[in-house]
């Protein structure tokens, strides 16, 4: 039944999107080459007469070439992040493991590896899917990306072949470099992995970077005036970090939900214990790489402001600013299911009971971030709600929708997720040792790293105070400076507490400071320079974005200090998790490709119709701004043959392994 | 499976969540009432309160299923367990009470009614493609020029906006009233400090019916300005608009290269 079902949605889903996304082939070229068709078996020898001529555009078998790229790219893109994203935590699992000596790190390492090596095919496969769809639907288009790429499209290439060799060097030495040195040289394998399998990835980022600012051309004549300009394009640098970041969040959460389904299907208590520390290692993966995540892209949204204030305003004021409030919802489900599986992974820990009280607590300010990070700036009205309002703007979204909020509750959330997983590092935790006893090495790390965080945040504050800025702005600045000087001073006087022994203190302080200037004064004050002075609102955001990474960093390593070496009250009974929580790591799942779907959506949609933006129009018959549904539709079908297709490799992954145990 | 048989963890989540609703509700309307003077409430929109008591179910049900324990206490009221009369009248009104309430919600949300839809309505449209590029061209000019081009646009902007857009630009002008979507306030900091003066430029010169087709409906009474005054005077009327609301247009933000 549930195969029929799985057919039946397929078939549907394939109807849909083809039905909706049929297109006439444009230009008036295929059309002279269909009316010579028509004109019926006769003109048979006049047909082949017909002079060549260059086609602009195709369509696949009736489906809009648009569509079919659309889709195409987005699957190699999400099989592309995966196989970006596990090598690069494979090998610190790997590292880990040898310099702990922790058979179970390894193993870890190396059943992600035989994932990987499955999930590699498909993505080259994917990637040469996509490549001929582009030259068949688009060849004019890319006959001038081409033109443009090529010298950079043989560096492609030759990263590809050398991620290949290192894939699978590092895969099949595993077992022949275990011991000594071996571990090390195959730990320097997988990071030569990683180098060809980032620098791939840049390479192809500067291609779609480009499509959005173009540099390095004529943008009337599109002569090629630089390549590496073209390359180097303004917002090639932010798309590298925000992909970066996100595909390890991608893949932290995919690998969750590997082991959430291998977990419910296990048979055996070692088994359970081994899915269920390795759901835990992919929830932490992806939470960890999930908290930086809103900064990046709040990186990326300023840098595409400032490549075009169109793309930037129909990004987040106009027609695309629907489709950010599913994203709003997309991840306050990966903040909450995150969290629900960190307090349902509490249970099997003896001695969390202290903390479960925490818990309420932390999911009413969960929710209430959730509430204003998805509340718009203008609300859907009906005609009655308009007139009694009698406003452009009701007062909660007045005071909910705009940048100053969502950034005080983004980092709310953000600060709650990380008090969840300190709750839950310290569950298992009882008496501590006193810093003291930790020796010069700790000691030398806090000085480094309040160091470090105090001299990123000067650094920053003397930027503030040199912005050239009028006159009457420039005192608006100075609040935030004042801000950067108190967290400065917690800073300072955490390190001075932990150094007394007291470390609790010192990461209470650190948090009392935090939310009371980034949460709460500057969402107060977000609405004074908003209406102020306006121009110094992109600094709050960076001050208060910098306040929260410092406290993050320096309460981090306090954290290690507090707890190393510390007695365990009564161990983790691995295995021990209701299924409730494996469902929530398949939620995480599921909500992360559907993000990664509907932000891809986004980024390339935000370019209207146009290949090259500013340069060349897509003049295509396909060339339109989806509505909301028609996206809904595709982006759904995209996330549904990710999960199928995802599904089968890994099974394909397992099979290689049932038969040796056999 | 339930160990304590008395837990009422299902009856306080449902008072909660009551609670929830009254607050968005009932109360308020009443506090934005007594909060921005009206002289009648100001309802929480549909949508609003619909996504927010989504959230407060959801929010109840994470909370009471964080352990084996919480989640065996909330659903003891249901399960069948002792002779308690109360839990039992409990569970058949919860039999009862479930299905009612969905058929309910289907009813209300099929039922013909005369309100109108809800609108889903895109605050900043799309700028077309020939407006990115232009500067204000008083942008660069000298600090006298520049005063002198704000007073002009002043007084542009009382002789043309004022009567919908009103005198200090909070929207209350004197025909603000007669219209379904009443004019933009612009000292509201969300509005045209929000946008570039490129932006304000193509809405003035363009106005109602310069609006692009997608995305409607859009509701825009404004006329389209091009015909009636020039880019200059557009462009004074923008530096003179700014300043009466008393904010700043959005700025360029320098691009490194």
């Amino acid at each position: 039944m549930k195969i029929v079902f799985a057919l039946f949605l397929a078939i549907f889903f394939v109807a849909l999107a083809v039905n909706s996304g049929i297109a006439n082939e444009s230009g008036g070229e295929s059309d002279a080459v269909e009316a010579s068709v028509d004109t019926g078996e006769t003109a048979e020898e006049e047909e082949k007469s017909v002079p060549f001529e260059v086609v602009e555009y195709r369509n696949f078998f009736g489906i809009d070439g648009r569509l079919l790229v659309w889709i195409v790219s987005q699957l190699h893109l999400m099989f592309a992040a995966f196989v970006l994203a596990v090598p690069l935590f494979v090998v610190i699992i790997e590292m880990i493991g040898a310099k702990t000596n922790q058979i179970k790190f390894d193993n870890l390492a190396y059943e992600l590896t035989k994932l990987l090596s499955t999930a590699f095919a498909t993505t080259a496969a994917l990637g040469g899917l996509l490549a001929f769809a582009l030259y068949g639907c688009y060849p004019g288009f890319m006959r001038y990306m081409t033109d443009v790429f090529h010298p950079y499209m043989y560096v492609y290439a030759l990263c590809f072949f050398g991620e290949v060799f290192f894939l699978y060097a590092y895969y099949y030495s595993w077992n022949l470099l275990n011991k000594g040195m071996g571990k090390w040289v195959h730990i320097f394998l997988g990071v030569m992995l990683n180098v060809f399998g980032t620098t791939l990835m840049m390479l192809a980022n500067s291609w779609a970077t480009f499509m959005m600012a173009p540099a390095g051309i004529d943008m009337k004549t599109g002569a090629i005036l630089s390549r590496s300009a073209a390359f180097f394009n303004f917002l090639w640098m932010p798309v590298n970090i925000h992909r970066i970041i996100a595909n390890v969040a991608f893949g932290g959460f995919v690998v969750g939900a590997y082991a959430a389904v291998k977990f419910m299907g296990a048979k055996t208590e070692e088994d359970k214990a081994h899915y269920d520390w390795m759901g835990y290692i992919g929830n932490f993966i992806g939470l960890a790489a999930f908290i930086p995540l809103p900064f990046a892209g709040y990186y990326l949204g300023r840098e595409i402001y400032s490549a075009s204030p169109v793309m930037g305003n129909i990004m987040m004021g106009g027609a695309f600013s629907w489709t950010f409030i599913i994203q709003a919802i997309l991840i306050g489900m990966l903040f909450v299911g995150g969290n629900y599986y960190l307090w349902n992974g509490m249970g099997r820990i003896k001695g969390a009971e202290r903390y479960t009280p925490y818990i309420k607590y932390i999911n009413i300010v969960i929710f209430f971030c959730f509430a204003v990070w998805l509340t718009p700036h203008n609300l859907p009205l009906s005609g009655e709600e308009r007139a009694l309002i009698g406003e452009q703007y009701h007062p909660f979204s007045k005071f909910f929708g705009v940048m100053a909020a969502k950034n005080a509750v983004v980092n709310l959330l953000i600060l709650s997720t990380f008090f969840s997983f300190l709750l839950y590092k310290r569950a298992n935790k009882g008496e501590t040792k006193p810093f003291k006893s930790h020796g010069n090495t700790a000691r030398v790390t806090m000085i480094i790293t309040v160091g470090l965080t105090v001299m990123y945040l000067i650094w920053y504050a003397m930027g503030l105070k040199g912005q050239d800025l009028d006159a009457a702005v420039k005192p608006y600045l100075s609040p935030l400076l004042k801000c950067i000087t108190i967290q400065i001073i917690a800073l300072i006087g955490a390190l001075f507490l932990t150094f007394a022994n007291k470390g609790k203190l010192a990461q209470t302080l650190l948090f009392v400071v935090t939310v009371s200037i980034s949460v709460v004064y500057f969402w107060y004050y977000g609405f004074v320079v908003m209406e102020k002075a306006n121009m110094v609102l992109r600094f709050l955001s960076v001050t208060q974005v910098s306040i929260v990474i410092s406290t993050l960093i320096v309460n981090t390593v306090i954290d290690v200090f507090l707890f190393k070496d510390a007695k365990e009250v009564g161990g983790i009974q691995w295995g021990k998790i209701p299924n409730r929580a494996q469902y929530a790591l398949l939620l995480l799942c599921v909500a992360i490709v559907t993000l990664m779907g509907l932000m891809g959506f986004i980024r390339s949609g935000l370019r209207m119709n146009w290949h090259i933006y500013g340069y060349m129009q897509d003049k295509s018959a396909g060339a339109f701004t989806p509505s909301i549904a028609y996206m809904g539709w595709v982006v759904s079908l995209i996330v549904f043959l990710f999960l199928f297709m995802v599904a089968a490799v890994f099974w394909l992954a397992g099979l290689a392994g049932k038969k040796k145990s056999v | 499976m339930a160990k304590n048989k008395n837990s009422y963890s299902m009856i306080m989540v449902i008072v909660s969540v009551l609670i929830v609703f009254a607050i968005i509700k009932v109360i308020a309307p009443y506090v934005f009432m007594i909060l921005l003077a009206k002289d009648h409430t100001m309802p929480t929109p549909s949508t609003l309160l619909l996504w927010y008591m989504v959230l407060a179910v959801l929010a109840s049900l994470v909370y009471v299923s964080t352990s084996d324990l919480k989640w065996a206490n909330f659903l003891s009221f249901i399960l069948p367990a002792g002779d308690d009369k109360f839990k039992a009248l409990f569970q058949k009104m919860m039999v009862i009470a479930f299905p009612l309430l969905v058929g309910w919600f289907v009813y209300s949300g099929t039922v013909p009614g005369t309100a109108s839809p809800v609108e889903l309505r895109i605050q900043h449209p799309t700028l077309l493609q020939e407006f990115e590029k232009l500067e204000n061209p008083f942008a660069n000019a000298d600090e006298a020029t520049k005063r002198k081009c704000i007073e002009e646009g002043k007084h542009l902007y009382q002789q043309n906006c004022r009567p919908c857009h009103g005198s200090k630009a909070d929207g209350n002008g004197p025909f603000a009233n007669a219209f379904r979507l009443r004019p933009i306030n612009f000292t509201d900091p969300g509005t045209i400090a929000t946008v570039v003066e490129n932006f304000a430029f193509w809405r003035i010169k363009e106005g109602g019916p310069g609006l692009p087709a997608v995305s409607t409906p859009w509701d825009s009474a404004m006329p389209a300005w091009k015909d009636v005054l020039t880019d200059t005077q557009i462009w004074k009327i923008i530096m003179g608009e700014y300043v009466t609301a008393g904010v700043q247009s959005r700025q360029r933000e320098e691009m490194e290269h």
